[in-house]
């Protein structure tokens, strides 16, 4: 990547698991600071300049749920939520305080630096992107996808299930209606060429998330292909 | 009388009249009563002993031999004939002294005894020599004179098997049987009520208590299984916590060990490592769902059911396991989201364990809709097909702990999210061999009706 290296600083209560992650992340081209709870966290925040936060759910004093929401009054900071918790409560109180990705301990490395990747771009690409920028939830045709989230319902309000690079690869498209995306591209706005086993090819992931949308997969109207190699997302897009 | 009285209600404290002997007692004592007080009325009323007042031929018979006794010796071929004349039916007739001998003894015949009774000892009854009229008795007045009269046929024997105050008797003994029969009943009721209870105290269910009443017995009955089965459920609750705890708890060092084993050189090794922590963790995983409260369940909202199939079998494709999805491409229900795709997760989860390749099919109809996994396995057998759905059962006993084998909650989990939304869940055959494990959940219209009562 010939982006300088993110600054990204870990929340974590666990000594041992924080010096890992910061370990693995050290590895994997980040800069990391860490804090033990909120107070450091605030103090980290001030001293340093942080592109994305990690933080656990479960801390000592302040708890990292009230410390998202706190975060995300101030600064649309990228934030990843950790938790002990595997509770689907948990992850839509946290999606809703603000967090824009979560994951439950005890979670893959790579998963991990995955959504970091993920989030850091949807991030960059948000800021370069259209009108939509800043948007929670978009429509298009009357489906309704929603960022905070993470989920996306029908015309007739019903959820549809998908994964997370499914979602991210249509959140992708949705803040970019009317572009001709290449498949280079969006596996660099997705997760990252480096992303490891999860990278998926784009391809599989369009023709599932066609399956899903178009009301006949095999002649698509909302993801086209575009003959000289990549998609294009034709409905209209609106903000909420 | 005050002493009386005491002795009384100490006998009345003995019996315990709160308890079921007491009851009991109560009752075959009130029962006896009430016999006896039915049949003496019924005495009473009808006066078997005493002459019919409206009996005809009986009390006519006894008030004309009476007269005859009573009369002078010369008088009584005219007051025969009188009689005669006036009671036809009587056949009153004088019998020639020494014409027949009288029988030794009294007549055994119950009608004749009864009838010399209210004759008087004066007076006595025999039976004529056989070959006569069978109905014709003999009697003798008091002067020794003999007179001979026809009985009526049925006026004797009557009054004892045909009167009313037998058939009275006879009601009167059925009519108990039954108010003991029900009575009976009404005190153990009460008993065969704890059985069922008994029977369907489950341990996440919250039914309601035993109703502590009835008999002193039954009460105390009921208090001690409430209390027991109190003491049960704090008990699983403790072990429930405690189990969640661990749980909780060992997602830290398993955090730490899955970043540690990031930094392992040697790849086999790693591979290894990371297939050992992702059994665990889909363990500990197992665990916590199976154990999680109903507190914390996820809200209910329409969701494309078809979507959650496709995405599992997706996900299962992704890792290298052949499982396809058979159905409409959208399908509305009301459901959990997360919960129908842990379900479904689970069972598919099984069918790749035990076959080589899952199927999942999806039918919809106006008021259901039919999830089926189906794999190619071996299937399971009748009699463990209820067992297996209990927690910690796994489909093959002989089956170790190797990498794909886990708690043996997926199936209950699977069963439980499904009852959770009104459901129901069946392992079914399939030909030749295989397992059908077929999910059944009411849709949209009837759901709504159960979900909000259900919060």
């Amino acid at each position: 990547m010939a982006t300088p290296p993110p600054n990204i600083l870990v929340v974590e209560d666990d000594r041992e698991t924080r010096a890992l992650i910061a370990k693995y992340l050290r590895t994997n081209a980040c800069n990391v600071t860490t804090a033990a709870d909120g107070r450091e966290m605030v103090r980290a925040m001030t001293d340093h300049r942080v592109d994305l936060l990690i933080l656990d759910v479960m801390l000592p004093g302040e708890d990292g749920l009230s410390l998202c929401r706190k975060v995300r009054a101030e600064s649309q900071m990228p934030i990843i939520m950790l938790t002990a918790r595997g509770e689907d409560v948990d992850r839509i109180l946290g999606l809703e305080m603000g967090a824009d990705d979560y994951l439950a301990k005890p979670f893959n490395p790579r998963e991990l630096l995955a959504r970091i990747n993920a989030v850091l771009r949807r991030q960059a690409a948000a800021q370069a992107a259209s009108a939509v920028n800043g948007a929670t939830a978009l429509n298009f045709l009357g489906w309704r996808i929603d960022f905070r989230l993470r989920e996306l319902r029908n015309p007739a309000g019903a959820r549809v299930a998908m994964t997370s690079a499914e979602f991210d690869l249509l959140r992708i498209f949705c803040e970019r209606p009317g572009r001709v995306l290449s498949r280079e591209s969006l596996l660099d706005l997705t997760q990252g060429r480096n992303a490891g086993s999860f990278e998926r090819s784009i391809d599989v992931l369009v023709s599932r998330i066609r399956r899903k949308i178009e009301s006949d997969p095999r002649d698509a109207t909302m993801i086209k292909t575009v003959r000289s190699g990549g998609y294009m997302f034709t409905p209209t897009v609106d903000a909420v | 009388m005050p002493a009386q009285a005491r002795s009384i209600l100490r006998l009345l404290g003995f019996l315990n009249l709160r308890g079921i002997s007491g009851q009991i007692a109560a009752l075959v004592v009130a029962s006896f009563i009430a016999i006896h007080l039915i049949i003496t009325a019924t005495f009473f009323l009808l006066r078997p002993d005493q002459p019919n007042p409206s009996g005809g031929g009986h009390s006519q018979l006894i008030a004309s031999i009476q007269l005859l006794g009573a009369a002078p010796a010369a008088q009584r071929p005219r007051l025969i004939a009188d009689i005669a004349r006036a009671f036809p039916r009587l056949g009153v007739a004088s019998l020639a002294p020494g014409s027949v001998a009288p029988a030794a003894g009294d007549p055994d015949e119950p009608g004749l005894r009864s009838l010399h009774r209210r004759l008087g000892g004066n007076y006595r009854l025999f039976s004529l020599a056989p070959g006569q009229d069978a109905h014709r008795i003999g009697i003798t007045l008091p002067d020794g004179a003999m007179i001979s009269a026809r009985i009526l046929p049925g006026q004797w024997r009557h009054w004892f098997w045909g009167e009313p105050w037998m058939i009275t008797l006879l009601f009167v003994i059925i009519s108990l049987t039954l108010l003991g029969l029900w009575a009976a009943r009404a005190l153990t009721a009460p008993l065969s009520s704890f059985a069922k209870a008994a029977e369907s105290f489950s341990l996440n269910g919250a039914a309601a208590p035993l109703p502590e009443r009835g008999p002193e017995e039954i009460r105390s009955v009921a208090r001690a299984l409430n209390r027991m089965r109190e003491r049960i459920t704090a008990l699983i609750d403790d072990r429930t916590r405690l189990l969640a705890a661990i749980s909780h708890d060992l997602r830290t060092p398993i955090t730490r060990l899955r970043l540690r084993s990031e930094f392992i050189e040697d790849a086999v090794h790693r591979t290894q490592m990371l297939r050992d922590l992702d059994q665990m963790r889909s363990m500990l995983e197992a665990v916590l769902s199976f154990l999680r409260n109903d507190g914390n369940l996820e809200p209910m909202t329409l969701i494309d059911i078809a979507t959650t199939l496709q995405l599992v079998s997706d996900q299962f494709a992704d890792t290298g396991c052949k499982v396809a999805y058979d159905g409409p491409a959208h399908a509305m229900v009301t459901g959990r989201p997360d919960d129908l795709h842990r379900a479904i997760t689970n069972l598919v989860e099984n069918a790749v364990r035990f076959g080589a390749e899952a199927t999942i099919h999806l039918e919809t109809s106006p008021r259901a809709m039919t999830i089926e996994v189906e794999d190619n396995g071996p299937g399971i057998a009748d009699a463990r097909k209820e067992m297996v759905l209990e927690p910690f059962v796994r489909g093959d006993d002989a089956r170790n702990m190797d990498e794909a084998a886990g708690f043996g909650l997926g199936l209950s989990i699977a069963r439980a999210i499904v009852v959770a939304h009104g459901g129901k869940l069946t392992l079914n055959d399939r030909q030749p061999h295989g397992l059908i494990v077929r999910i059944e959940l009411p849709t949209q219209e009837q759901h709504h009706a159960s979900s909000d009562g259900g919060r």
